[in-house]
């Protein structure tokens, strides 16, 4: 069984006048399946309102399902019992950096998790200090998050969260408010956590370029997954992505056009590098 | 930039009373004001200067320091002095037109201003050379015991350090939505007072809204961290009572015993 498996999810927003009854019902999350795999990088794209974020908070144990079931790392999140136990496994990043730092200092605000979880202090300190390592945050440990750039104070959240020793990170768009250059960052970071700490990592966003190295894309619209598959599966399905209003990276749509305009480009083009020896191949076969 | 403020008036530096545990700053400071008002007479006096002047020497922050703090109650001191100053009964000294100023007035007033300036800039010293963050740290641990009488101390603790966390973000925001207003040709600067305080609706409401919506994210951010109240909590940065403390502690008793023989015997 994998990391987090997600079954018939069904979540509803209830809207209520001021009497409390009931005016409407809005299904953010209709009857979504997942597995991830420990270790696993997961994209979930989709435009705004498509329940990805609902979603996200699932599997933190911040909303429960109102029917389908939740289960991280084995334990369902509507078990009370296990709900500390599901917010350390899986760790939460959110999308605005100013209101998830809770320290007036770098190194305390990556160090309240693990004094949350009651770990004693000289090991909160070798957690911050690998924390802070791990994204790369570590010369900025005695600043006040105030003072740093958008893309650093993610990172910092991330380090808060990676010193609670999770098991996978759901990151809220963490990069919707930032910069390319804090994006970068960010991702890079991402990234690392990934490949050397083999963190399973679920990144939900609409940017198309943060997915293209993740194992697995799942697209979602009107709380449905519409599409999954790996990046260069889904981005292969250019028309359809365009119908969620979403973009494609500028490679990929490039290579559809030339596609079907009629050169011989292969389908879910998903880097410049892929592009240009697509493009090389094209010539070459054209001129011989 | 608005983001560079620093809350209260820390100065960085690195001397024995900076390193003091908050503990005993802040009652050390609490005990000073105490003393100002029960010892009496010069040498009482004489005692508490002594004792703020060697305080200042240790803590390597710049007189000048002190005395900014000063300013904001030059208006309160006058007042107070003038007030002792004319309507104190006693032989009279000067005669002005209908108010005399008297000798006992003289004196009072003399006191009088001297034991507020003691005591502001006895509190300054502490505000100077003490964090924002170690003086919430050390109110929640001195006021523990209150836990007893069902005190909510570890939660108003968190309080005030998530309020000093977001005066800053929320002093950008307001220049940011009054820059948006103005952009707007709101005017905040003209008009009577009622009128300038109306101005503000367009500027308190959407500050409002976005203060609220922040506490959510926070909320929610800090749930998702597994924070639970206080109990079950370690602290990364827990206060500790070193040699120094209890060398402090002892100055400080040394000081209050002085000070009150001093006013007895010799005063």
């Amino acid at each position: 069984m994998g990391i987090i498996k997600v079954r018939d999810l069904i979540y509803e927003y209830i809207r209520r006048d001021e009497e409390g009854n009931v005016e409407g019902i809005t299904t953010a999350v209709d009857d979504v399946s997942l597995d991830i795999r420990q270790g696993d990088f997961v994209a979930i794209l989709g435009h705004n309102g498509s329940g990805k974020s609902t979603l996200a908070k699932h599997l933190n144990a911040i909303l429960y399902p109102t029917e389908g079931t939740v289960w991280v790392d084995g334990k369902d999140t509507r078990d009370d019992a296990a709900v500390w136990d599901i917010r350390q496994t899986a760790g939460m990043v959110f999308q605005n950096p100013d209101n998830q730092i809770i320290g007036q200092v770098v190194e305390e605000d990556v160090g309240f998790g693990p004094e949350n979880m009651g770990v004693p202090t000289r090991e909160i300190w070798e957690r911050v200090e690998e924390s802070l390592k791990a994204v790369g945050m570590y010369q900025f440990r005695k600043f006040s998050p105030n003072k740093l750039s958008g893309g650093q104070k993610q990172r910092v959240s991330i380090a808060g969260v990676i010193a609670m020793h999770p098991k996978c990170i759901v990151l809220d768009e963490p990069t919707a408010m930032l910069d390319p250059k804090g994006r970068g960052e960010v991702i890079r970071a991402v990234r690392a956590l990934n490949d050397v700490e083999r963190i399973t990592i679920i990144l939900i966003t609409h940017y198309m370029e943060e997915v293209i190295y993740a194992d697995k894309v799942y697209v979602m619209d009107k709380g449905k997954v519409t599409l999954e598959g790996t990046p260069r599966e889904v981005f292969s399905e250019v028309e359809r992505l365009k119908e969620l209003r979403l973009d494609v990276p500028q490679v990929t749509l490039l290579a559809h056009e030339l596609r079907r305009e009629g050169f011989p480009m292969p389908k879910g083009v998903l880097t410049n590098q892929e592009f240009v020896e697509a493009l090389d191949r094209c010539i070459s076969e054209a001129g011989g | 930039m608005l983001r560079d403020i620093t809350l209260g008036q820390y100065y960085q530096a690195d001397s024995v009373i900076h390193r003091l545990d908050p503990r005993v700053k802040l009652g050390t400071t609490v005990l000073f004001i105490i003393s100002l008002f029960v010892f009496q007479g010069v040498w009482g006096y004489l005692a508490a200067g002594l004792f703020l002047v060697l305080v200042i020497r240790l803590s390597t922050v710049p007189f000048k320091f002190m005395v900014k703090g000063m300013r904001s109650i030059v208006f309160l001191l006058s007042i107070t002095v003038i007030f002792n100053l004319f309507l104190t009964p006693g032989e009279p000294v000067v005669q002005l037109w209908k108010l005399t100023i008297t000798r006992e007035g003289i004196e009072l007033a003399v006191l009088l201003a001297i034991r507020l300036s003691f005591l502001i800039i006895g509190s300054s010293v502490m505000t100077l050379t003490t964090t924002p963050n170690q003086l919430t740290d050390g109110l929640e641990k001195m006021l523990r015991p209150l836990n007893k009488i069902k005190v909510p101390v570890h939660e108003i603790a968190m309080m005030m350090s998530i309020a000093l966390r977001f005066i800053p973000i929320l002093m950008e925001e307001t220049d940011k939505i009054m820059k948006a207003q103005l952009a707007r040709c709101a005017d905040f600067d003209s008009g009577n007072l009622i009128k300038k305080a109306k101005s503000l609706v367009p500027l308190l409401v959407p500050l409002f809204i976005s203060a609220f919506r922040r506490a959510n994210d926070l909320a929610m951010a800090m749930e998702a961290r597994c924070y639970r109240g206080g109990d079950h909590r370690t602290k990364m940065k827990p206060l500790h009572y070193e040699k120094r403390d209890y060398i402090a502690y002892v100055v400080v008793v040394c000081y209050l015993v002085c000070g009150i023989a001093a006013g007895r015997l010799i005063g």
